[in-house]
């Protein structure tokens, strides 16, 4: 007796997201599948910059080249429109972290929507997103501090939207704008691979679904994917290119004066 | 009065599928709606001055993807309460 529509819902197969391969080390639990894809997407894009470096030329630039000016150019007029050329600093930065986070954006290509996928995207697991936004957050607060001066950087949290006479609104305010910045940049990146990487155990999960002898699932889940996965690299650049550039306009409310608070 | 284990678990999953419920459909209206108006406003925009439709482009995708994770932060809470905490 096959699989009918109304008879076997889709909930019926096992979905479980968020499961990795773990080891445990010391009493903390590591995802080692994660750690190996990172160490991964860190050696391409390593090996990128090293043949970039070996192939650079003055002259005519090859499609390599080309694509690697395009992301600095992009990241390098971000800079330049929002900080100006005090953010040459940052430049750096949000362009690895541009490329890195695309790459591991892109790993999502390879997955097939499975319990553990053996290189799953890094960056679906919270761990790597919380990292770099940790690594932002913390490189903001210094760039503050370095730009206010110890006192100037406290004095900024008591004195800024409204007069200093309402201080204790003003306070509360400013610790909630900066905290909630690693939480929202974190949540937003790791959201949208985990929805990618859901989707596609969805898909898979769509196998099952047969009227009678006729696999329809099975057929339809193939061009599926493939329309998914397409639309999942876009959403995997537009996510990479928003991490780099919130990391820009934060550094950018960190390094503007007092006088002149940036336009948020 | 000693709550019976299965009926307290189905109570679990109930409110867990209420709430991811609740989470996707708000996430989902609201995303929307912002998807929305960004893609309006750069329709008017790019009829007022078709030469900046590029920037104007640039700067809807930015805003659609800004959008949209809300959204997507909403759907990893709906998968929190589904996968985890309705267990």
């Amino acid at each position: 007796m096959g699989l009918h529509l109304f008879a076997a819902p889709l909930v019926g197969i096992d979905i479980t997201p968020g499961v990795h391969e773990t080891v445990k080390v010391a009493g903390l639990t590591i995802n080692i599948d994660i750690v190996w894809a990172t160490i991964i997407a860190g050696l391409v894009v390593i090996t990128m910059g090293l043949v970039l470096r070996a192939k650079a030329t003055s002259g005519v630039p090859g499609k390599f080249q080309l694509l690697w000016e395009m992301a600095v150019e992009a990241v390098q007029k971000q800079v330049d429109d929002s900080i100006g050329t005090r953010g040459a600093k940052v430049v750096p930065l949000a362009l690895t972290l541009f490329i890195f986070i695309f790459t591991c954006n892109l790993f999502e290509v390879l997955s097939i929507g499975s319990t553990i996928d053996w290189l799953p995207a890094p960056t679906s697991d919270i761990n790597l997103p919380m990292a770099m936004a940790l690594y932002v957050f913390v490189m903001v607060q210094r760039a503050a501090i370095k730009n206010r001066g110890p006192v100037g950087y406290v004095k900024h949290y008591f004195t800024q939207p409204f007069s200093p006479k309402m201080f204790p609104i003003n306070l509360f305010m400013n610790l909630v704008d900066e905290l909630v910045k690693p939480v929202t940049l974190t949540l937003r990146l790791f959201g949208n691979l985990f929805a990618g990487g859901l989707m596609l155990s969805l898909l898979a999960a769509l196998v099952i679904w047969k009227l009678g002898a006729v696999p329809i699932g099975g057929i339809l889940s193939v061009p599926f994917t493939v329309v998914w996965k397409l639309f999942d690299m876009g959403i995997g650049a537009i996510q990479a290119f928003i991490f780099a550039l919130l990391t820009i306009l934060y550094f950018d409310t960190a390094m503007a004066s007092d006088a002149h608070p940036a336009p948020s | 009065m000693a709550a019976d284990p299965s009926v307290a678990s189905a109570v679990k999953m109930a409110g867990a599928f209420v709430g991811a419920g609740l989470a996707l459909g708000g996430g989902a209206i609201g995303a929307s709606v912002g998807d929305g108006l960004a893609g309006s406003q750069t329709i008017a925009g790019v009829a007022r001055q078709p030469e900046a439709q590029g920037r104007l482009t640039t700067i809807m995708f930015l805003t659609v993807g800004l959008c949209e994770a809300a959204y997507f932060i909403n759907l990893v809470f709906a998968a929190l309460f589904v996968f985890s905490l309705g267990k």
